[in-house]
């Protein structure tokens, strides 16, 4: 543990923690925009070029709304839920390579926060700590709608993370290392999206219901339970869950970028731009499913996936592993 | 140096959040708590260099088991519920327990060697990838596997009970 390794460490943490922070505003500036236009409506553009700054204005009133308890509240879980998924967060992205090597005064610096050797373990175990901001929020605020849907969304994530892990699993399969700069490296030939596309699937439909983002955003649905979990927040409180949301997007396009695009490779370009350009894509996707798919009732989230999406990535995990062992014989 | 802090902090984390498990009166933040605990285990765990029990330990314990902890606690808001037992029985059966417990690790500590008088054991020189999923995954599928089948047949034969007993019709 030399001087160099602090420094470059430190630095990488100030990068990741300053590029979320500046592109959440950018993503929901995105988001207004696109949602916008796909709804034949113009989107924000009073504030700033476009609009650009409309959510930084809007991240300002946020700052000086009053910050309300409410009566009968636990006071204390209700201070501490809403940064607990911004915690998890930023802790899943800190296994997430965002580029190769770099070399700054003779130091060769890999451009990932840290590689454990149970990156996707620690991804997995993390964004399932993120659960206990929403459902403790829904409880602490003693409210019968943040309530429901603290425990619709607990009940939501536990099902989706199974088959989430699984179709993480037919990639470890694959490169048998659950180091993800390991998992990119072996992507230099090829991506595994080709090999893994069901997989893949599966996993972005169970990244987008972590997300509580539409069309699994039973969490928070407006039109059943006022704004669901985070009803009773306000000011700062309710920034934090929104900063979570959108910086949980990341983490999901990081993983799937990392795990079936190849991470960083690319041809012609920086791998950090392709990276970006990747990131970009994911987000736009994510957001392009908001603005074309209604929400999901409750039972038919439930059944899609216990029912649907868990055979599905166990038959593909079944699959995989039948053809690599078939492969290894021959 | 930094390994006395990191394991004093979880050390004294875990024994904290553990005396809050059992002392808070609100159940929820009973489970929170408990949390905190299998957090500060799991700190331990990589201190151990035992990165993959440690991320099992999240993963499985805080992340999933936990939440299905809170999730019965509130919905089923337990503050009005008759205790199974009466204060008095309690109190005799956590003594017996707590008193079993102190013998147990009394007797690991005492047959371990160390200690007053006794030469301090050799420091144990780790195998190389000591704790890696792939060093694990190796003893669970070679050394270990009869256990680990049997572990496995023994949940399979949980879940499907669960299921035979959720199915059932109460008449």
């Amino acid at each position: 543990m030399d001087l160099a390794f602090l420094i470059s460490s430190a630095a990488k943490v100030l990068i990741v923690l300053g590029f979320v922070l500046l592109g959440v505003p950018l993503i929901v500036w995105m988001e207004r925009k696109v949602i916008g236009h796909m709804q034949d409506r113009i989107g924000p553009q009073r504030v700033g070029p476009f609009g650009l700054l409309q959510t930084i204005a809007d991240g300002i009133k946020l700052f000086m709304k009053e910050d309300l308890v409410p009566a009968g509240a636990d006071k204390v879980v209700f201070i501490i839920a809403p940064a607990l998924p911004v915690i998890t967060a930023f802790l899943a992205l800190s296994v997430i390579p965002f580029g190769d090597t770099v070399t700054v005064l003779g130091h060769t610096i890999p451009l990932q926060i840290t590689d454990v050797n149970i990156a996707v373990l620690w991804i997995l175990g993390t964004t399932s700590m993120g659960v206990y901001g929403i459902v403790l929020g829904g409880w602490a605020s003693n409210s019968k709608y943040p309530l429901l849907g603290g425990l619709r969304s607990s009940a939501q994530m536990i099902s989706y993370e199974l088959a989430q892990g699984i179709s993480l699993v037919s990639v470890i399969l694959m490169t048998g290392t659950l180091s993800l700069a390991s998992i990119v490296k072996q992507q230099e030939h090829g991506w595994f999206i080709l090999p893994q596309f069901f997989g893949f699937v599966i996993y972005m439909i169970c990244g987008v219901a972590e997300t509580n983002r539409a069309p699994f955003d039973l969490a928070e649905a407006e039109t059943e339970l006022v704004a669901g979990f985070h009803t009773e927040f306000s000011s700062m409180k309710f920034a934090l869950y929104f900063l979570a949301e959108y910086a949980n997007m990341m983490v999901v396009s990081g993983i799937a970028i990392s795990v079936w695009f190849g991470g960083w490779h690319g041809p012609f370009l920086p791998p950090v731009v392709w990276f970006l350009i990747k990131l970009s894509l994911f987000l736009f996707f994510i957001v392009w499913l908001r603005a074309t798919y209604p929400r999901l009732r409750y039972d038919q989230l439930m059944a899609f996936g216990w029912k649907v999406l868990l055979p599905l990535s166990l038959l593909n995990l079944a699959v995989t592993a039948v053809v690599l062992t078939l492969a290894a014989n021959r | 140096m930094i390994e006395a802090i990191l394991f004093s902090v979880f050390s004294l984390g875990a024994v904290g959040f553990a005396l809050n498990v059992v002392f808070r009166r609100n159940p929820v933040h009973c489970a929170l708590h408990l949390v905190g605990v299998l957090l500060s285990l799991s700190g331990l765990f990589v201190l151990l260099n035992a990165q993959f029990i440690a991320a099992i330990q999240i993963l499985v314990y805080a992340g999933a088991i936990m939440v299905l902890f809170l999730f019965v606690v509130m919905l089923l808001n337990v503050r009005g519920e008759t205790p199974l037992l009466t204060p008095g029985a309690a109190k005799g059966f956590g003594f017996l327990f707590a008193l079993l417990g102190f013998v147990e690790l009394l007797w690991i500590v005492l047959g371990s060697g160390g200690g007053e008088g006794g030469a301090s054991k050799p420091v144990v020189v780790l195998p190389p990838g000591f704790g890696s999923p792939v060093e694990i995954g190796k003893m669970l599928y070679s050394t270990w596997l009869f256990p680990f089948e049997v572990t496995s047949i023994l949940l399979l034969i949980a879940v499907i009970g669960a299921v035979v007993l959720a199915k059932r019709k109460f008449v």
